[in-house]
């Protein structure tokens, strides 16, 4: 058993005998990326920080689905991803699954405002990451979602079909929508 | 220069960036940007568009990760209280089972000499003696779904 499969089975079974100093331990070392990332999904500040915590209780009771064969930042991100569709849902606010889920119509450059752009400079720091928050606010949430498991996570491409629960054909197509689209936005900040 | 030559172009340089070139299309990206200016700035555009986009880095609550440990103790140790009640209850629930299944024929000449003695019909006081044989398994089975139903709703708020 090399040092990587040792880890992953220590971190299984501090999950299944739900260890709190593990679970204060992975919420220390994961806790800047799982934000991150539940703020590019929902665009909202208060939700993610409310989803921060749903995910980490979740962590603490689902502890023993995990298995150590998987990675736990795929893991991770899958439960906060369902917690945030729930929560929208519970709210009986704009669907989320709508939103990650648009028709893969072909229009490459096609803007929809499905966040605030205000919401995201209010999170970002910096006046360069403000401009960038703009165009962010300007992309569609499945779009924002799979770029920032990309660029932000490096996940394999089949890892981000397995976070999103998509075909790999469709998180390529909302990577090439969503890399265009960025492009396209911060085209006028470097001109 | 022929226009799906560029479209070809600006298609690796996508594809670069999400999924990686092979050797021969690197070479022919390459072949292609060294004689093509618009192209290349549409590369350089894809390389700051990128960049910008790792670098946003948003407002992280430092005391956020402090409400979570909170947060996810608290209900570590409701889970605990939770699994020990639930032990307790399983294990009352083994036990009235047992008795249930000794004191049966117990229960069974009892049921019998009252319907006896009260001139029941067979059906009514072997339906008592049923009824009475299940109620705590019916009692229990009740209460375990109540905790359970409000668990649910408990972690739904």
């Amino acid at each position: 058993m090399n040092a990587v499969e040792q880890e992953a089975g220590e971190l299984a079974a501090g999950l299944r005998r739900r260890d709190p100093a593990l679970i204060d331990y992975l919420i220390e070392q994961y806790r800047y990326r799982l934000f991150r990332y539940l703020l590019m999904l929902t665009g909202q500040r208060h939700e993610a920080e409310d989803l921060f915590q749903e995910t980490w209780i979740r962590v603490l009771e689902k502890g023993h689905q995990y298995k150590e064969r998987w990675k736990f930042e795929t893991w991770l991100f899958t439960i906060a991803r369902h917690l945030a569709i729930d929560y929208r849902r519970r709210r009986h606010l704009e669907s989320l699954d709508a939103l990650l889920q648009p028709a893969d119509t072909g229009r490459p450059l096609e803007v929809e405002d499905t966040a605030s752009a205000s919401a995201f400079e209010q999170a970002f720091q910096g006046e360069e990451a403000a401009r960038v928050a703009t165009a962010l606010g300007h992309l569609p949430t499945s779009y924002r979602e799979v770029l920032t498991l990309r660029f932000h996570e490096d996940l394999e491409l089949e890892e981000i079909a397995r976070v999103v629960d998509s075909p790999l054909s469709t998180v390529k197509s909302r990577l090439y929508r969503g890399l265009a689209m960025l492009r396209e936005w911060l085209k006028d900040i470097y001109a | 220069m022929r226009e799906e030559n560029h479209e070809r172009a600006l298609q690796l340089i996508d594809k670069m960036h999400l999924e990686g070139l092979t050797t021969a299309e690197r070479e022919e990206l390459q072949a292609h940007l060294e004689s093509c200016a618009r192209c290349q700035e549409q590369e350089r555009q894809t390389e700051l568009a990128l960049r910008a986009f790792r670098a946003a880095a948003p407002r992280f609550d430092g005391s956020l990760v402090i409400r979570t440990q909170m947060q996810v103790r608290v209900r570590a140790l409701e889970i605990t209280e939770n699994a020990a009640r639930l032990r307790a209850l399983w294990i009352s629930c083994a036990l009235s089972w047992v008795l249930g299944v000794v004191s049966a024929p117990l229960m069974w000449r009892g049921f019998e000499w009252i319907g006896h003695r009260l001139a029941l019909s067979r059906v009514v006081w072997i339906t008592g003696f049923a009824l009475a044989w299940v109620a705590p398994a019916v009692v229990t089975a009740a209460i375990i779904v109540w905790r359970q139903a409000e668990r649910a709703v408990g972690s739904r708020q």
